[in-house]
């Protein structure tokens, strides 16, 4: 039982950071119908800058701010260098644009910061706290908890508030929400800012547990798109469950089960997904007529 | 002016020998090429600087003392990308370089299997630094090993834990790609020769993001010591985070990763007291020492094995080249073998007719950081 708790704890904790990579990833394709493949770069670059601004002399709380704010340019630069010229043209070539800026992204970080992995010290000075059989990394308790809040944010944001309404309804018919004079190019750059900006957060939330990498980025994007797949494409709750329930099963399976073949297990769920559920958890079923 | 057919067909011999001709001369030139991959990107990117640093400063050395049969050297380096793609890939790039003499591969034994039916095909010298036996045991003569190998490397973790730390129940970790592969299996043979045979074998993969699982198995296990063989850095500071946290404090002895630079840097305190068997000790050898001061006057860090396989591996191959008093390869591969008392900065190197140069490990100990000799085992079998 002791054991289950731990692993329980640690699965919540590392879903939790694909959770939030997936969230992004889902806003994105709300918006734009297309999947952006540089998502977890966005975690690598903002943990890069967190790094550059503590060495800086910032102290952690302005070097967060840094990031974040560095975040929200990268989404605007790349809303309007990788997305917007192609946004008249099929997914595929968006698709392969953000490819192609996610390998930019990353050998531009490597050729200015250098291959050295970094340590980022977390928010606590304590590591963690042991309660009762469970050792509760204090992290790992943060990201979690940045998580909660961000599932009840993004529900007030999205149903609550003018501007998120507006956002929903450029994700369902830009041409409607155009109609209705809703500018859809700005919506869609307030997604990529928002998206490049949660992305950012997973990146700094995780760098102390995993050390600031050039591959941390690719490492949790790919857990990250195989949640949003289970959890349903284009859902907010599904990428949360999605992370969620990726990160228990991978966790519970290597310790059960195998641990060489952890990822497999998350890769053997992606795929029994796609085989007899293809929508996702949350996702509609949807079919074309004849 | 009229271009007769004749002047045309002349033209176009010339244009298609004048690169080959220019190659020609260039082969005949002032410098003697040594090609090698390295991982310039990737996630040994890191370490990989470290190696390239290496490298240049024994060709320093060497041409400052004459060079290689009275020209000097050059370095040519290829990014691996730390995949094994990217060796086969930059290895071919090298490969096609007829005027390249000799190589240095990589200390990763997987991505050594990966090129080595390439370098069979090229039949040319490769110093490697991969410590899978395999390697210098699968009837690829062009390999020479300028590490010493896991067999060896197995060997003295058992010893030191067994006889020295007097700890008898062992979880032996690894990764489960090559190098890990070997190592674990080196490790295992060796303890159940001495009456210890592991309470846990247990494998890993490589980049893993969390390492709970395989701390709770070993907390299961009841072990008393932990031998370990990680691949890369990142995992090893993970794990030994991890494993500090989760209030294991048991003994640990590890494969030479644990005592290079990236990996104190990552982990920090958590690799405080551990143990790990390193073929560069600083104060081991005189060679050693030299090394050291050459390294850390030229680069201001420390050196490890990252950096002192492929310094040596550049003196090897030159001595080599320069006792055959050619390049042709198998008079080279002949002197490389024929090396004997040779100070390196990771030991004396006595080859053996299977292309290894090094027979024995040092044992340090993580003294709050700060990396410190103990001893050095060496075997004659």
């Amino acid at each position: 039982m002791d054991l289950a708790l731990q692993l329980l704890f640690t699965g919540i904790g590392i879903g939790a950071v694909y959770a939030l990579v997936a969230l992004g990833f889902v806003l994105i394709f709300r918006a734009t119908n297309v999947v952006n493949f540089a998502q977890g770069e966005f975690s690598m670059v903002a943990a890069y800058l967190m790094v550059v601004a503590i060495e800086a002399g910032l102290p952690y709380w302005a070097a967060f701010i840094v990031a974040l704010l560095g975040m929200a340019l990268l989404g605007v630069i790349f809303n309007l260098g990788v997305y917007y010229p192609l946004r008249h043209r099929t997914y595929l070539p968006v698709i392969i644009a953000t490819i192609g800026a996610s390998i930019l992204l990353a050998n531009s970080v490597l050729a200015i910061y250098g291959p050295q992995p970094q340590v980022l010290e977390g928010w606590f000075e304590t590591p963690g706290i042991q309660v009762g059989p469970v050792y509760l990394d204090s992290q790992y308790l943060l990201i979690i908890g940045v998580t909660i809040c961000l599932v009840i944010f993004n529900f007030w944001f999205f149903e609550k508030t003018l501007l998120g309404k507006k956002l929903q309804a450029t994700s369902q018919d830009k041409e409607m929400a155009s109609l209705l004079g809703i500018s859809v190019s700005t919506m869609i750059m307030i997604t990529f800012i928002y998206s490049a900006v949660l992305g950012g957060l997973a990146g700094i939330l995780v760098a102390p547990v995993l050390f600031v990498s050039i591959q941390m980025g690719s490492t949790i994007a790919l857990k990250a798109f195989a949640a949003t797949i289970i959890g349903g494409f284009g859902d907010v709750a599904g990428a949360i469950i999605g992370g969620l329930a990726l990160g228990v099963i991978e966790t519970f399976g290597a310790a059960y089960v195998s641990v060489p073949y952890k990822d497999g297990f998350a890769f053997l769920v992606l795929i029994a997904f796609l085989i007899f559920r293809p929508q996702g958890i949350f996702g509609e079923r949807v079919a074309e007529k004849a | 002016m009229r271009l007769t057919r004749r002047d045309f067909a002349a033209g176009i011999a010339a244009g298609i020998a004048a690169p080959y001709l220019i190659k020609g001369a260039h082969a005949q030139g002032a410098t003697i090429k040594i090609g090698m991959c390295a991982p310039v990107t990737g996630p040994a990117a890191e370490s990989g600087g470290y190696a390239i640093k290496g490298a240049k400063l024994a060709l320093e050395a060497v041409n400052k003392a004459g060079g290689i049969l009275g020209k000097q050297g050059e370095l040519i380096v290829e990014d691996d990308q730390t995949t094994n793609p990217g060796i086969v890939l930059a290895f071919s790039k090298l490969a096609a370089q007829s005027d390249i003499v000799g190589f240095l591969g990589s200390i990763r034994s997987t991505q050594v299997h990966a090129m080595a039916p390439d370098v069979i095909k090229l039949g040319k010298p490769v110093m490697i630094g991969g410590t899978d036996p395999n390697l210098t045991h699968m009837g690829n003569q062009w390999l020479f090993r300028c590490r010493p190998n896991d067999s060896y490397s197995g060997r003295v973790i058992a010893e030191y834990g067994v006889n020295t730390l007097a700890k008898k129940k062992w979880a032996v970790l690894h990764s489960t790609d090559a190098f890990g592969t070997a190592g674990g299996k080196a490790l295992t043979e060796a303890l159940t020769k001495l009456g210890a045979p592991p309470v846990l074998d247990q494998g890993y993969a490589n980049q893993s993001q969390d390492f709970t699982p395989v701390v709770l198995a070993i907390k299961q296990s009841g072990a008393d010591i932990l031998g370990s063989y990680f691949t890369f850095e990142n995992d090893l500071g993970i794990f030994a985070r991890q494993l500090r946290q989760l209030g294991v404090n048991i003994p640990w002895v590890g494969s030479p990763s644990i005592v290079n630079i990236t990996a104190l840097k990552l982990a920090g305190p958590a690799l405080y007291n551990t143990y790990g068997v390193a073929d560069y000790a600083e104060d081991s050898s005189e060679g050693s020492k030299a090394f050291g001061k050459i390294y850390r006057d030229a680069v201001k860090v420390a050196p490890d094995n990252q950096s002192s396989w492929t310094f040596d591996a550049v003196n090897v191959l030159a001595q080599g080249i320069n006792k055959a008093g050619t390049t042709e390869p198998g008079k080279v591969r002949e002197a490389i073998l024929a090396i004997k008392k040779f100070p390196g900065a990771e030991g004396e190197y006595n080859f053996d007719q299977n292309g290894d140069g090094l027979h024995g490990y040092n044992i340090v100990k993580n003294d709050k950081g700060k990396i410190v000799f103990d001893k050095h085992i060496e075997f004659n079998d």
